[in-house]
């Protein structure tokens, strides 16, 4: 990847990723909080989608919002950061599906994403803002997921990530091949065996 | 000059400390991707269970006295009691109402008796002018409902009616379930039957395009000025406006999703000041062993107060 060795870049993706971790755990975490006071509306979300089964409907709609605010806590710690990042980019890829087969289908529905959801009004169904706003999530996880490193996090703290400098990175990179980082963290074959 | 030899194990040396450095790493990932999943599922199984918690229970002790007002709606609370005013607007069709149902009918019914709070049940039809299929099942269990208040069974056949919802596009609510359910609920007067028969004769012409009807009298019209006035009372941009159903007021302000939990619902009715219900019960002569005579026939439009005077 060729941004990788662009030195500006290094400097920039810590703090890109930072961002990227908070403004998801925001999101998450209000997405999260405007649903778990009222179970029963999360449920019915999650009904008008008319995608799941009654009682799958019923256990979706009470574990998502808190579920969501677990990554929104595990972003803002920068804790497991590339798989919480990943994970938090399949809910997006899912949520994101899911408006669309309700469009697809032509059902009139609230995307339930904050905290409304039901049915609504014929043709008072917005489709398209939801739509967009998610692929921007999954853009910002895909960030998160792709560079987990960043400052201020969990993951940090631990030695996971550990700060370099791009002249320290390039030179393990060049040297290594695969830093503690990456080698770790992508899983390529060969690093797993003990 | 060293040999081979030495220069061979230092590299094996190295080879043996970046195993163990990647080892290490590995140890240190598990264990944090091990704590991550663990905050995962502490979390989300505490919100799950959270929410199991927060179904309203139901509520099994004597339910408090249900008065009929003159605009059709249902006052459920103890006699003089002084306690907030819950206004709850439903519509028998609408999923959302049934799900506010599950959750809080018990809560309601429980505050109710317990003089903590005066329900004020208003049945509205906003599925009335979307759709024929709907729109004919929401106004044909709201007209059995009224009919039901005649016989201060309101309440307990609401419960019959919420429990067996149909979907929004099939026939429900049929007359034959109707009067069935009324008599679940120790309804067996032959009045009941008949009115949910004539009504249902009536939604029937109401969404047919080829003829005329006339409404007057019916609980169908009463309904929908029910649902009329309620626009008027809290108009489209006030901030307590009526935007949908089912929407819960408490002293004329408009709860938010709080009004799904049962102990939000509780909580907003418990900081409230006691008030008063804005409509009149039924006219004395209506209520007093004489409910309005379904059999009436439906000609006398604005009239229909007028018509119980003895």
């Amino acid at each position: 990847m060729l941004i990788r060795t662009l030195p500006a870049w290094d400097t920039a993706q810590p703090w890109v990723t930072l961002l990227a971790r908070l403004a998801l755990a925001g999101v998450l975490g209000y997405a999260g909080l405007s649903k778990v006071t009222a179970p029963v509306v999360s449920v019915q979300a999650v009904e008008a989608y008319e995608l799941l089964p009654p009682e799958l409907a019923r256990v979706v709609g009470y574990t998502l919002p808190a579920f969501e605010i677990a990554l929104a806590v595990l972003l803002l710690l920068g804790l497991a950061t590339r798989y919480v990042g990943a994970l938090t980019a399949v809910l997006m890829v899912v949520f994101t599906a899911g408006i669309v087969s309700a469009w697809a289908r032509g059902l009139s529905i609230d995307c339930g994403c904050f905290g409304s959801g039901g049915q609504v009004p014929p043709g008072e169904a917005d489709y398209v803002t939801p739509l967009l706003r998610d692929l921007g999530f999954v853009l910002l996880a895909g960030i998160v997921m792709i560079w987990p490193r960043s400052p201020l996090s969990a993951d940090q703290a631990f030695g996971l990530y550990p700060a370099q400098s791009p002249t320290d990175r390039f030179a393990s990179e060049s040297t290594n091949g695969d830093d503690d980082e990456q080698g770790v963290a992508t899983r390529r074959p060969g690093s797993a065996e003990g | 000059m060293s040999k081979a030899s030495p220069r061979a194990a230092r590299d094996r040396l190295k080879a043996e400390q970046q195993r163990q450095r990647r080892r290490n790493q590995q140890l240190k990932l598990v264990a944090i991707i091990g704590a991550a999943v663990l905050i995962v599922v502490l979390v989300a199984g505490g919100g799950y269970l959270y929410s199991i918690q927060d179904e309203g229970e139901d509520f099994t002790g004597d339910l408090a006295p249900q008065v009929l007002q003159e605009d059709g709606s249902v006052v459920m609370a103890q006699e003089d009691a002084q306690a907030p005013v819950v206004e709850v607007y439903a519509d028998f069709q609408c999923p959302a109402c049934a799900d506010f149902e599950d959750v809080n009918a018990g809560t309601l019914q429980q505050l109710a008796a317990e003089g903590e709070a005066i329900v004020h049940l208003r049945t509205v039809s906003i599925f009335a002018s979307q759709d024929a299929t709907a729109g004919a099942n929401s106004l044909r269990a709201a007209a059995a409902a009224r009919a039901a208040a005649d016989h201060d069974r309101f309440v307990e056949y609401s419960e019959l009616l919420w429990e067996h919802q149909p979907s929004n596009n099939s026939v429900g609510y049929v007359p034959e379930d109707l009067i069935a359910w009324g008599e679940d609920v120790g309804i067996d007067a032959p009045e009941f039957a008949e009115r949910v028969h004539s009504e249902s004769e009536l939604i029937e012409r109401y969404y047919d395009d080829s003829v005329d009807v006339d409404l007057g009298g019916s609980y169908v019209e009463e309904v929908l000025e029910a649902t009329a006035s309620v626009n008027e009372r809290y108009p489209a941009g006030s901030a307590d406006a009526f935007t949908g159903t089912p929407t819960v007021y408490v002293n004329g302000e408009r709860l938010g999703n709080e009004m799904y939990s049962s102990r939000g619902l509780r909580g907003a009715v418990e900081d409230a000041d006691p008030g008063s219900t804005d409509t009149q019960p039924w006219s004395a002569e209506a209520t007093e062993d004489h409910p309005p005579d379904p059999d009436e026939e439906p000609e006398d439009d604005d009239a229909a107060d007028d018509t119980e005077t003895d």
